[in-house]
């Protein structure tokens, strides 16, 4: 915050709309083509910046920086734009403020996009960018505060998770201003002194400044950082998955180890990486093919189904179980089985971004500069051609350079782990931190491996199963 | 969200096609078939709304794969005997792969037609 010019930005009260505004007009110039542009996916910017560019500076400003997607975040300009008219009259439900519905949609979603082939379909696309706005205006002109944010998104689920891995972190910079500080501007918005209106607001997410730790929930929305009145929360420099070896209560969040539905959070980001990634390689045609006649059915989601229970339920019950068990027998750990695993899962969410972030820029780098002549095709298709005709042969990185890319960012990941593995068993088997640490770390190998050999697969861009 | 997916997939039989002029007709042939990762090779019988053979037809092949960021192949077709022609490229990669014939008949008329070659196999 104190860098110049971007520090100035972030402080100034409208960075949000500044930055919120041009992704906005993205997303529709984004609808508008993927509705009525080219039918051929990598001819419309829909598909092409979605499935390529999106996901990949999505990634890696996750890994660079911090959660500033969600803070450019186009869908809350125009809830925020709604709630000019609509006030929300109801709290978030109760049984409901946790991570299990946005946990289902994520699901969904990456369901969605095998069995329909979304990256494929502009059409479908758009749809879904529609979709999200609508869903946006739905749960957010019902509900108070940034209840779709916090319980329901779940791109914004994605980035929470990632966001742990991130070197910068909004909070605060003196402990000691909070404590001497009476009206909790932070969380309580700044208010005019008479009518007590809220003049700028205070967090929509329940993150308390003071007692913070960490990404988990955050939005980046700076909303905190301006309502400060003695401008002691910045966006500052901190150490990458720090947050997932320590567990202190945490504002709005409660503790790491007892939010069940945070840690299936973090084992769906994992394994759902490896699964999404399974989805785009040879041998899952081989293994379609086989669960197709095994089931004796034609119809993929099915197949599908049978593939998702096994990844995302029935794979880590055998691994993390089998972790905590050796665990519990060799360590001596005091926790049950299940604490074990609520409280060993966040030390796989730096594998899973590795995986993440390997499968996304492979299609961000090898598909680099085919943004060019798919927007120089669209302008030319309004018949102005102001950037010439489309250069069809510019496309991106080769691909044996990116896979060196690709392979550091799951060397990365594993390390990662293995280092938030060792924090967690230093703290929870303090005399025998390498027994509880093996299981663990057993784990993540299995995972690395099998990540690896997808990375080694031979692709295929296929939007057919079951052959064919 | 949910409801937007649930849409999804009940109407996903739904999505919209496009229908072709009927000016012309094309039949077409892949070889290897089924195809196959490396060169490959296309004829086409083109014929006109009442079954004749229609030559001195100028014919780009533009391949392009299901997925966006990836770059399309381009080949010129060549004429071989009455209403036939045949292009030579090659598919890059395994998967699906859409072939887009823009065909610029004797009389100047452009027509395209878009031929679907899924699950091309790596070798």
């Amino acid at each position: 915050m104190r860098v110049p010019v971007v520090g100035d930005l972030f402080r100034w009260r409208y960075a949000r709309p500044f930055l919120q505004i041009p992704v906005f007009v993205l997303s529709i110039i984004m609808i508008v083509h993927g509705l009525f542009g080219p039918t051929l996916a990598p001819k419309n910017l829909a598909t092409t910046l979605s499935w390529l560019h999106f996901r990949g500076i999505l990634v890696l400003v996750l890994l660079c920086a911090g959660n500033f997607f969600c803070l450019a975040c186009p869908f809350m300009l125009v809830r925020q734009m709604a709630r000019r008219f609509f006030r929300p009259r109801f709290n978030w439900p109760r049984a409901l403020r946790n991570k299990w519905i946005s946990i289902g949609l994520f699901v969904l979603i990456l369901f969605t996009y095998e069995l329909f082939d979304l990256w494929s379909s502009p059409w479908w696309t758009a749809w879904l960018i529609i979709a999200y706005f609508v869903s946006v205006l739905v749960v957010d002109g019902f509900f108070k505060h940034a209840s779709f944010c916090k319980f329901v998104c779940p791109i914004g689920q994605f980035n929470f998770v990632a966001s742990t891995l991130s070197p910068f972190e909004v909070k605060v910079r003196e402990q000691d201003v909070c404590t001497r500080c009476h009206t909790k501007d932070c969380i309580r918005g700044r208010r005019e002194p008479i009518s007590d209106l809220v003049t700028i607001r205070g967090c929509e997410l329940a993150l308390f400044q003071p007692s913070k730790v960490g990404n988990m929930d955050c939005t980046f929305c700076l909303d905190c950082v301006h309502a400060c009145p003695y401008d002691n929360i910045g966006i500052l420099s901190r150490l990458p998955a720090s947050e997932l070896i320590v567990d202190p209560i945490r504002s709005g969040i409660g503790y790491f180890s007892r939010r069940k539905d945070l840690a299936a959070l973090a084992i769906v980001f994992t394994f759902g990486a490896l699964l999404n990634a399974f989805g785009m390689v040879s041998p899952v045609y081989a293994l379609e093919n086989w669960l197709g006649r095994m089931l004796h059915v034609n119809h993929e989601a099915p197949v599908l189904g049978v593939i998702f229970t096994f990844s995302l339920i029935a794979e880590p019950i055998l691994l993390l179980g089998l972790a905590a068990v050796l665990t519990r027998a060799w360590a001596s750990s005091p926790r049950a089985l299940l604490p074990l695993v609520v409280r060993y899962s966040y030390s796989l969410v730096p594998l899973g971004f590795g995986m993440w972030l390997a499968h996304y820029c492979f299609h961000f780098l090898t598909g680099l500069y085919t943004l060019i002549p798919v927007t120089q095709n669209a302008i030319a298709s309004l018949g102005w051609p102001l950037l010439g005709q489309p250069r069809w042969s510019l496309t991106g990185l080769p691909a044996n350079v990116v896979q060196v890319i690709e392979i550091g960012f799951l060397v990365l990941g594993l390390a990662g782990s293995l280092v938030v593995i060792y924090g967690l068993a230093e703290d929870d088997s303090p005399n025998k931190p390498m027994r509880a640490f093996l299981p663990w770390a057993a784990v993540c190998l299995i995972l690395w491996c099998a990540s690896m050999w997808l990375m080694f697969q031979p692709m295929e861009m296929r939007a057919t199963m079951m052959s064919g | 969200m949910g409801l937007a997916c649930a849409a999804i997939l009940l109407t996903a039989g739904c999505s919209r096609r496009v229908a072709p002029p009927a000016l012309v007709a094309v039949e077409h042939e892949i070889s290897p078939a089924p195809a196959r990762v490396g060169p490959a090779t296309i004829g086409f019988k083109l014929t006109d709304a009442a079954g004749k053979p229609i030559t001195g037809a100028r014919i780009a092949v533009e391949a392009d794969m299901s997925h966006a960021g990836m770059g399309p192949v381009f080949a010129d077709a060549k004429e071989e005997g009455a209403g036939g022609y045949k292009a030579n490229f090659e598919f890059q990669m395994a998967g699906d792969w859409v072939l887009l014939l823009h065909i610029t008949l004797p009389g100047g008329e452009k027509v395209e037609r878009q031929i679907d070659v899924r699950g091309v196999r790596r070798n």
